[in-house]
C-alpha cells in the first residue's frame, strides 16, 4: 500500500533522512518510531506529498507521490505535526469545508462528515467554534479531517502529543478501530505507544531507519529476548570470566551504575547483566557456577528486555558510552 | 473543470465565511464607512466643496451679468468621489489582503491546502474572490450617497459614468489585492505583509510621477504601468481597453505569483 525506497531529503547541505526504506501492507498500523529530529516529519511530508524528496521515491496504492501528486493526495489523510483548523469555523463547517476539498461528491458530504464526527466522538462539540475547543479536542479533530473522506492511506505525525493520559488512551483505540480497513503510518517518540498501537515499527535514528519489524521480535532478536540481572560480591571481570562458559547465556555486560534503581553501589561488589540465547533459562546454571567459583550472590533478577531498551540500544549507544566515562571520572573525584 | 470550480467555490465560501466573523473586518468597514461619508460630505458642502464652488461661480456670473457655463455637479461629484475612494484603498486593501496566505501559513492551515487534491491556482482564486466580494459588499452601502448625488441630475446622467467608474473601483481593488495576496503568500508575518503591500500599492500609485522623471521609452513604459493613472480614466467615465488590459495583467500576475510562491515554499521549506 505504502512503499519507500532509498528516499533522502537533503535541506541545503544538512541531510534530513538518508536512504529511508520501508513498506506498509494493506490494513496495517507502521509506527515510525525515533527521538525528536529524527526526520520522521520529513518523511511524512515527503509522503503526503508536502515536500519533494531529494533521492529515491515513494508510492501509495501505486501512485508516486512527486509524480501523480494530485492522485495521491486524493487517497490520503494526512495529519501534520500540528493539527491544521481554521479557528473561526464550526466542527461541522470545517469538515465539511475538508470532505468538499478532499473531492467527496456533495450528496455523500454529510453522512461522511457524521461518521467522522462519530468516530472522534466529537458529537457534543460540532456546533462549537474551533478557538473554543481544548487542546485534546482541537486534535481530534485533527484526526477527524484526516478520516473525513475516508482514504485508503492515512498518515498521523504524532497523534497524541498534547493530549492528557485518559485522550491518549481514547485516540490509540480510535487508531486501532481504523486498522484493516484502512492502511496507517503513524509517527511517534513515545515507547509504549508502538507496542500499543502498531504492527510493526521502523525505528529512525538520525534520518536512517536503524530497524523494521514487529514491536515483539524486535525485543527478542536485537536483546536475545530476556536475560538477569546479578549483584556479586567479588570481582567483575573473574566473575564475567567464569559465566561465558555456562550454557545458554549469550553476552555478558556490567550494569552502568548510573542505570541501577534505588540502591547505592557498594564496593567489591560487581552488577552485571547477563543475556540469555533466545528459549534458554540458565539462571540455576549461573547460580551453580557463581557459587561454586566461590563468588557470593546477592541478588539474581529476571528482567525482559522492553521495546525502550531496543531503542536505547539503537538509537544512543555513543550517548551511554560517553555517560560511563563521566561517570567514572566523577566518581574518582569524590574518592580524592 | 467541475472540480477545479468546486473547489474554488469551497475556499471562496470559507474566505468570504471567515470575514463575516472577523472582528477585524468589521472595524475595517466602520472606519471605511465613517471615512467614505466623511468624504461626501466634504466633497458636496466643504470650504473647498462643488457646491459652494459654484454658488461662487454663478454669483460671480451674476455680478458680471455674464451666463456662466453650466456644471454638472453630479458628473463633479462622481468623479471627486471616485478620486477620493482611489487614496482610500491604499490604506484599508493592504489590511484586507495580508492575512490571505500569512494566516494560512502561520496557523498550518497550508499543509492541509498543500496536501488536498487541490491545486495552488485554484486556492488563490478563490482566496481573491472572497476578499474581492467582501471588499464590493463594503462598498455597496456608497451607492447611497452616489444615488443622493445622481438624483439631482438634470438632465439625467448618463448610467455608463457611473458603472464605469465603480468597474474601475473594483478592478483597481482587485488588481491590488491579488499583488497584496502574493506578498501575504512571501511570509507568515501578517503585519509584514500590510507593510509591505502598502509600500508596493504607494510605487504603482505613484509610479508615473516616477516615469516623467525617466525620459525617453522607459519612462513611457513605467508610466503605463501606473494604477492611478488608467483609473483616473475609468473614472471619468471613459471606456479605455488598455485600462482594462493593466488591471487584469496584475490580476492575473498576482494569481500567477502566488500560486508559484506557494510551490517555491514547498520545495524550501525547513
Amino acid at each position: 500500500m505504502i512503499e519507500v525506497e532509498h528516499l533522502s531529503k537533503i535541506y541545503g547541505s544538512t541531510p534530513a533522512i538518508t536512504d529511508v526504506t520501508f513498506s506498509v501492507e494493506p490494513g496495517e498500523i507502521l509506527g515510525l518510531l525515533g527521538p525528536n529530529g529524527a526526520g520522521k516529519t520529513t518523511t511524512m511530508r515527503i509522503l503526503a506529498g508536502y515536500l519533494p524528496a531529494t533521492n529515491g521515491n515513494a508510492r501509495i496504492a501505486g501512485y508516486d507521490v512527486h509524480e501523480n501528486s494530485l492522485a495521491v493526495r486524493q487517497r490520503i489523510g494526512y495529519l501534520p505535526e500540528t493539527p491544521p483548523l481554521y479557528p473561526d469555523m464550526t466542527v461541522e463547517g470545517f469538515l465539511h469545508f475538508v470532505a468538499r476539498i478532499k473531492g467527496v461528491p456533495a450528496g455523500d458530504r454529510p453522512n461522511k462528515v457524521v461518521a467522522a464526527i462519530e468516530r472522534c466522538k466529537l458529537e457534543d462539540k460540532r456546533r462549537v467554534i474551533i478557538r473554543k475547543l481544548s487542546k485534546g479536542y482541537r486534535q481530534r479533530v485533527g484526526i477527524a479531517q484526516a478520516i473525513v473522506h475516508d482514504p485508503p492511506a492515512i498518515i498521523l505525525d504524532e497523534p497524541t502529543v498534547g493530549l492528557d493520559p485518559r485522550q491518549i488512551i481514547e485516540v490509540r483505540n480510535l487508531i486501532k478501530s481504523l486498522a484493516g480497513t484502512h492502511t496507517i503510518i503513524l509517527s511517534t517518540h513515545i515507547l509504549p505507544e508502538v507496542s500499543m498501537t502498531c504492527s510493526r515499527v521502523a525505528i529512525i535514528n538520525r534520518g536512517k531507519v536503524v530497524a523494521t519489524n514487529t514491536p515483539e521480535n524486535l525485543m527478542t532478536q536485537l536483546t536475545g529476548g530476556s536475560g538477569y540481572e546479578l549483584e556479586i560480591e567479588g570481582e567483575a571481570a573473574l566473575a564475567k570470566q567464569v559465566l561465558q562458559n555456562v550454557a545458554g547465556v549469550s553476552l555478558i555486560e556490567s550494569i552502568p551504575t548510573a542505570g541501577m534503581h534505588g540502591h547505592q553501589p557498594q564496593t567489591n561488589r560487581a552488577y552485571l547483566r547477563v543475556i540469555s540465547k533466545p528459549g534458554k533459562e540458565p539462571g540455576k546454571d549461573i547460580v551453580a557456577t557463581l557459587v561454586r567459583a566461590g563468588f557470593g550472590l546477592h541478588e539474581l533478577r529476571r528482567v525482559n528486555a522492553t521495546l525502550e531498551d531496543v531503542f536505547l540500544q539503537l538509537t544512543t549507544e555513543e550517548k551511554n558510552f560517553e555517560t560511563e566515562v563521566d561517570l567514572a571520572a566523577d566518581n574518582k573525584g569524590e574518592a580524592a | 473543470m467541475g472540480i477545479v470550480l468546486s473547489n474554488i467555490i469551497a475556499i471562496y465560501r470559507r474566505e468570504l465565511q471567515s470575514y463575516f466573523v472577523s472582528p477585524l473586518a468589521y472595524a475595517i468597514a466602520g472606519v471605511f464607512w465613517f471615512i467614505a461619508g466623511l468624504f461626501f460630505v466634504m466633497i458636496l458642502l466643504g470650504p473647498d466643496g462643488i457646491l459652494p464652488a459654484v454658488a461662487a461661480i454663478d454669483a460671480q456670473g451674476q455680478q458680471l451679468g455674464v451666463p456662466t457655463p453650466p456644471i454638472d455637479v453630479p458628473y463633479e461629484f462622481i468623479r471627486a468621489f471616485l478620486d477620493r475612494m482611489g487614496w482610500l484603498l491604499l490604506f484599508i486593501l493592504p489590511i484586507l489582503s495580508m492575512g490571505l496566505y500569512a494566516e494560512e501559513r502561520k496557523r498550518g492551515t497550508l499543509e492541509l491546502l498543500a496536501t488536498s487534491p487541490i491545486t495552488n491556482w485554484a486556492v488563490a482564486v478563490g482566496k481573491l474572490l472572497g476578499v474581492l466580494t467582501f471588499f464590493t459588499t463594503m462598498v455597496l452601502p456608497m451607492l447611497v450617497f452616489e444615488a443622493i448625488a445622481i438624483s439631482g441630475s438634470n438632465p439625467p446622467m448618463a448610467l455608463s459614468i457611473p458603472l464605469l467608474g465603480h468597474l474601475g473601483l473594483i478592478l483597481l481593488a482587485a488588481a491590488i489585492l491579488s499583488l497584496g495576496m502574493f506578498i501575504s503568500s512571501l511570509t507568515d508575518s501578517t503585519i509584514l505583509s500590510a507593510v509591505l503591500t502598502f509600500a508596493v500599492i504607494l510605487l504603482l500609485l505613484f509610479i508615473d510621477l516616477i516615469a516623467k522623471i525617466i525620459p525617453g521609452p522607459v519612462g513611457e513604459a513605467l508610466s503605463y504601468l501606473s494604477l492611478l493613472k488608467h483609473y483616473n480614466i475609468l473614472i471619468q467615465g471613459i471606456f479605455d481597453t488598455s485600462a482594462l488590459v493593466l488591471f487584469a495583467s496584475y490580476i492575473f500576475l498576482g494569481i500567477f505569483l502566488t500560486a508559484q510562491s506557494i510551490d517555491a515554499l514547498r520545495f524550501q521549506r525547513q
